[in-house]
């Protein structure tokens, strides 16, 4: 952020009126889109979380009631933060972790590395509702490709996505199968780390695990402490894994606070929505979201290493 | 909490350029480091990785060539014993996949223009223009990067609803003209910033105002980013799964993401039929798949240049 856009005092400034008048010509759209679909529904929806609405009549303002409801009444409400829950603790440092070892696996010199590289981001590049659709069909009992192979080779089988133990799991295997995204990254990461210090190291007579654990780590721990940032948060909104998948199901072993949110507001059940209970979840969910982004960047220091202070 | 967002952006989109291109230039590992595994053990691995990627969609083609009882065998066959080449035209009939097809691509096309052209407009203001209020409004712009898309849901839907909007596919098109992704507008900025200033002057000396700089002098200089912004604004559109799903009620209007899952989501009992299905879906696959291996060029280049400027 040194740069900051055409230097005060010259040339550009002769003709500042209409410069002003120009810009904000250009940059209308955005501030009109700002408005309307970011600042309107944000304050709309905190409004909303305060009250009963179905959509039809005005909503009423009931005060915290919803997150009374949320909280002490409803049923489905903890199983749903239990279900967010797990599925973060399985998939990010899964996600993380595969993603490190697949780059550093890609970060060598070998023929062929490139087509790995390529099939390994490749799942990234196809539209989410065919490779969860696929992955269905793959984790069918029966005639699933899964099963099939591990029956082949003599290992346990499982019901999967109809298992209330295995539901979950088999979600984050489906979600790992996009874990090039992950991976391209750390790979980035992992080629700006300076040749010299792993000469160094060799020259020290450092193995693998020390060269890994004192150059390697915390060279690329910056963009480890924004992966875990990003994945959390993308991974707290999952949605559409559970969906087409599970639908929440069996019992409430995967249903997690978006599908929750979706079922309660948008249902076509023949329900009536629940558009301020619904805003309520919404919120507790942005809230989850803003913790995890505070605390993780709260206690990055602790185990983020940086060569040079922001400025 | 305010230098958060700028980090969150760039830095996944540098990282992800520096690797792409990366991939072009030299070989993965500077000649000095290190194989901490041998070659053997390396193409082993390297095998398993590409079949764990590459074998679920051999198996997705296999199952669009057998028959719709052929694939519920026990135990099932990883071959078919007889090629349905037929699936390939009955089973998108049977999806509607044309249509669907097509309302995916009028959906597409329009909010990746709108999304490019909007973002595109702003960045140009937000490096290149001085204005009271520039710096206010790009770190709006860039804080509303971290905001889960899910807060403005219901409201929206509301909104929507209330002019008309339901059931149509302006929900999906009409925030796009309004600069619809701040992650573009961040990008389109960067990418405006490396452009020297003498260009503008020189424009203004021959007499051409700001629109006239803006569509003939910019537009192409920058063309490795907007065409970035084209791939990524493309696939964020024809994979959205979400937003039509809450949006479009009428099967004749959906786009293909909510089509195909449809398909396949038990209705009265009925099982559907798989090789129909995955035939259909190889269909959908291709457009994304198409693109990424057509335009890699552009999207290594566009991706590393972005990456160079939001470095410095």
């Amino acid at each position: 952020m040194n740069r900051d856009g055409p230097r005060g005092g010259r040339g550009l400034s002769r003709n500042a009126g209409s410069d002003v008048k120009a810009a904000y010509l250009f940059i209308a759209p955005a501030i009109i889109g700002f408005t309307v679909f970011v600042v309107y529904p944000l304050i709309r929806s905190f409004y909303l979380a305060l009250t009963k609405y179905n959509g039809l009549t005005d909503p009423v303002f009931v005060g915290l009631a919803n997150f009374r409801r949320l909280f002490t009444v409803d049923p489905a409400f903890w199983p749903s933060l239990r279900a967010t829950g797990y599925l973060v603790v399985l998939y990010v440092p899964l996600s993380l972790a595969i993603g490190l070892a697949l780059a550093m696996f890609c970060n060598q010199r070998f023929a062929g590395v490139r087509i790995v590289r390529t099939l390994a981001y490749l799942p990234v590049v196809l539209p989410a509702v065919a490779t969860i659709t696929l992955w269905k069909f793959i984790l069918n009992p029966q005639v699933g490709l899964l099963n099939t192979i591990l029956e082949k080779l003599h290992l346990p089988t499982s019901n999967w996505l109809q298992s209330p133990a295995m539901s979950m799991p088999s979600i984050v295997i489906v979600m790992l199968w996009g874990v090039g995204g992950t991976m391209i990254i750390f790979l980035a990461a992992l080629q700006a780390v300076p040749t010299e210090l792993y000469e160094a190291a060799r020259v020290d007579g450092a193995g693998p695990s020390s060269v890994f654990f004192r150059i390697t780590l915390p060279m690329i721990s910056p963009i480890m402490l924004l992966q875990v940032i990003l994945q959390t948060t993308a991974a707290l909104q999952t949605f559409n894994q559970p969906k087409i998948l599970t639908n929440g199901g069996p019992g409430f072993s995967t249903s997690v606070l978006m599908l929750s949110i979706y079922n309660n507001g948008f249902s076509n059940l023949g329900r009536v929505p629940q558009l301020g209970y619904a805003s309520a979840q919404v919120w507790v969910l942005f809230i989850l979201i803003i913790a995890v982004i505070a605390l993780t960047a709260k206690f990055s220091s602790l185990w983020t290493y940086s060569d040079n202070t922001p400025d | 909490m305010t230098t958060l967002p700028t980090e969150t952006a760039e830095a996944p989109r540098a990282a992800e350029a520096a690797a792409l291109t990366e991939t072009s230039t030299k070989s993965p590992a500077p000649p000095g480091r290190r194989r901490p595994v041998g070659t053997a053990s390396w193409y082993v691995i390297a095998l398993f990785i590409s079949s764990v990627m590459v074998v679920p969609l051999l198996w997705m083609i296999t199952i669009g060539l057998k028959s719709g009882t052929a694939v519920f065998e026990v135990p099932p066959r990883l071959l078919p014993h007889e090629f349905k080449w037929s699936n390939f035209v009955n089973g998108p009939q049977a999806i509607h996949f044309p249509r669907l097809l097509l309302n995916s691509t009028i959906i597409t096309v329009l909010s990746v223009l709108g999304g490019v052209m909007t973002a595109m407009m702003a960045g140009y203001a937000l490096a290149r223009l001085r204005f009271p209020g520039r710096k206010l409004w790009f770190y709006l712009f860039v804080g509303s990067m971290l905001l889960p898309g899910v807060v403005g849901l219901i409201p929206l839907f509301q909104l929507y609803k209330s002019i008309g909007w339901y059931d149509t596919w302006l929900p999906l098109i009409v925030p796009a003209f309004f600069g619809g992704n701040p992650l573009f507008i961040f990008l389109a900025r960067q990418y405006f910033l490396a452009i020297p200033y003498s260009i503008d002057e020189a424009a203004k000396i021959d007499g051409a105002g700001h629109f006239r700089i803006f569509t003939s002098v910019m537009l192409p200089l920058t063309r490795p980013a907007w065409i970035t912004m084209a791939i990524l604004a493309f696939q964020a559109s024809w994979n959205d799964f979400l937003n039509p799903l809450v949006y479009l009620y009428s099967s004749e209007k959906w786009p293909l993401s909510v089509g195909m899952a449809s398909f396949i989501s038990p209705f009265a009992g009925q099982t559907p039929n798989w090789s129909y299905y995955m035939a259909t879906n190889l269909l959908y696959m291709l457009p994304p798949l198409i693109i990424f291996f057509a335009a890699q060029r552009y999207f290594i280049q566009g991706l590393g240049s972005l990456g160079s400027t939001t470095q410095k």
